[in-house]
């Protein structure tokens, strides 16, 4: 039977550092640097005026057309490389240059609260009595 | 984990029962639900291949997400579909077109004033071929019934294609759109005349009057004829009690007499009344009245009254049609399409 890869869960790039090794995320990013002998590239984003940087193994994606300054969705598996720190090894890598960044970190916040709110209905449901 | 997770967890016992899944709007939708929720659903134990979210019925869905897998079959691909929540294999059965060998023989021979047909449908079927093939990393949308085979849930595609999305449009729009999906629907419980039909469990007292009436009349549709004072035998020596249902029978008759559900085609000594609806010879005296007229030259713009209809199909039909009945007939007529109302009071049959 098929085998079919872990669902890719959406990350803001600020959070992809405080991973585990061997999670399956996809973030975003402006490309900002490509080193073709090494397959490695760096996304970046603005948070908080914080610039954060998100390292990308792009092994499985080449060859790519990298247009640095572009917008690029990532998706695949989180490494813990020695000196970089947390990698995504991408399984997929997408310039989406034009995409309107605030409405997508809205969508993804909008998706966590309805699961965060699904959840705690549930835990209300399985324990009536509880906190009140 | 499991358990925190699910939502469509349900206890097999719990199942509505089949008789009124068809009642829940969603069970004829391609639901739009997280992979997740698609892969956790509970299977129905009634019918197989029907499943629950949150006690919604739900057979067919629609996802949309990134391809993260693919094979490739004669007559079939496999598209393992990622849409942040879950993967699901979709299976999508390639079409004849995709299937057909291209013969290079065939186009450009003829050419009609610059529009060549034979060359415009192979641009066709190649876009055709584009959409519906699909590598790593593309974002798909797919359509169809839910199957569960060795273990594994899966989508039969009635539909699937391509979608560009360049700039993340399409998945931002579906992010903010499903979540509002669930709170507004599939979140909430399914309930009927908002009496609920599971708890308290479904029973004939939940139903408004007006349907009941139409209920019990219905099976036996055609002619009903009151039976003075002797209901049944051996209740006989209880007159008071016949009486009392003699009367209350009387009375029943009576209100839906008012309402129009049934007439007395003829007064007579028999009582026999008739349930308006179920009589065949009048909807087609009313139809006929109002198809003979709308061609007179006086009714053909504006259309029949109902009161010029009632004196017409009295006279020809039954002296005893009430207003209400007819109106009854109309409105079935027009449900049917066999008429056409041109304002609350007139109607025209072509």
């Amino acid at each position: 039977m098929s085998m079919l890869p872990p669902a890719a869960v959406f990350r803001l790039p600020w959070e992809v550092n405080s991973l585990k090794e061997g999670e399956s995320v996809r973030t975003f990013g402006r490309l900002v640097c490509y080193q073709p002998d090494e397959s490695r590239a760096t996304l970046s984003a603005q948070h908080a005026s914080k610039e954060h940087l998100v390292f990308v193994h792009t092994q499985f994606v080449e060859p790519f057309n990298p247009i640095i300054g572009a917008q690029y969705l990532v998706l695949g598996e989180t490494e813990n490389s020695e000196g970089v720190g947390v990698t995504v090894r991408a399984r997929v890598l997408n310039c989406v240059d034009g995409v309107n960044i605030a409405l997508l970190q809205r969508a993804v916040t909008e998706q966590r609260s309805f699961f965060a709110e699904r959840e705690s209905k549930q835990v209300e449901a399985t324990h009536p009595g509880d906190g009140t | 984990n499991a358990v925190s997770d699910g939502a469509a967890a349900m206890d097999p016992a719990e199942e509505p029962p089949s008789i009124l899944w068809g009642l829940d709007p969603v069970f004829s939708a391609f639901a739009r639900l997280f992979v997740r929720d698609i892969l956790q659903m509970t299977e129905s134990i009634q019918i197989p291949g029907i499943y629950f979210y949150n006690f919604h019925p739900i057979y067919k869905v629609d996802v949309l997400g990134t391809v993260v897998y693919k094979r490739e079959r004669d007559d079939f691909f496999c598209y393992g579909v990622d849409d942040g929540t879950g993967v699901i294999n979709c299976l999508c059965w390639k079409s004849k077109l995709l299937k057909e060998e291209e013969d290079p023989n065939k186009c450009g021979d003829a050419d009609f004033g610059g529009f060549n047909p034979v060359a415009e449908l192979r641009k066709l079927r190649e876009a055709q071929q584009r959409r519906c093939r699909l590598d790593i990393g593309e974002l798909i949308r797919v359509r169809g019934p839910v199957k569960t085979s060795r273990q594994q849930r899966e989508i039969m595609a009635s539909t699937f294609y391509k979608v560009d999305d360049p700039v993340m449009a399409v998945q931002i729009a579906w992010m903010m759109e499903v979540p509002q999906l669930y709170r507004q629907f599939y979140d909430k419980r399914f309930e009927l005349n908002a009496a609920g039909y599971r708890n308290p469990p479904f029973n004939a007292d939940n139903l408004p009057v007006r349907s009941l009436n139409k209920i019990h009349l219905k099976p036996k549709p055609t002619d009903y004829k009151e039976k003075q004072n002797s209901s049944v035998e051996g209740e006989a020596e209880r007159p008071f009690c016949n009486a009392r249902l003699s009367q209350l029978l009387k009375e029943v008759l009576q209100v839906l007499q008012n309402e129009g559900v049934v007439y007395r085609k003829v007064k007579s000594q028999d009582e026999v009344y008739t349930v308006t609806t179920q009589d065949k010879d009048l909807l087609i005296a009313v139809k006929d009245v109002i198809r003979e007229d709308s061609k007179r030259e006086k009714y053909a713009e504006k259309g029949c009254h109902v009161l010029h209809i009632l004196s017409a199909v009295r006279q020809r039909y039954s002296l005893n049609l009430s207003k209400a009945a007819l109106e009854l007939v109309l409105k079935t007529l027009e449900c049917d399409s066999d008429i056409v109302s041109t304002s609350d009071s007139h109607y025209v049959a072509f």
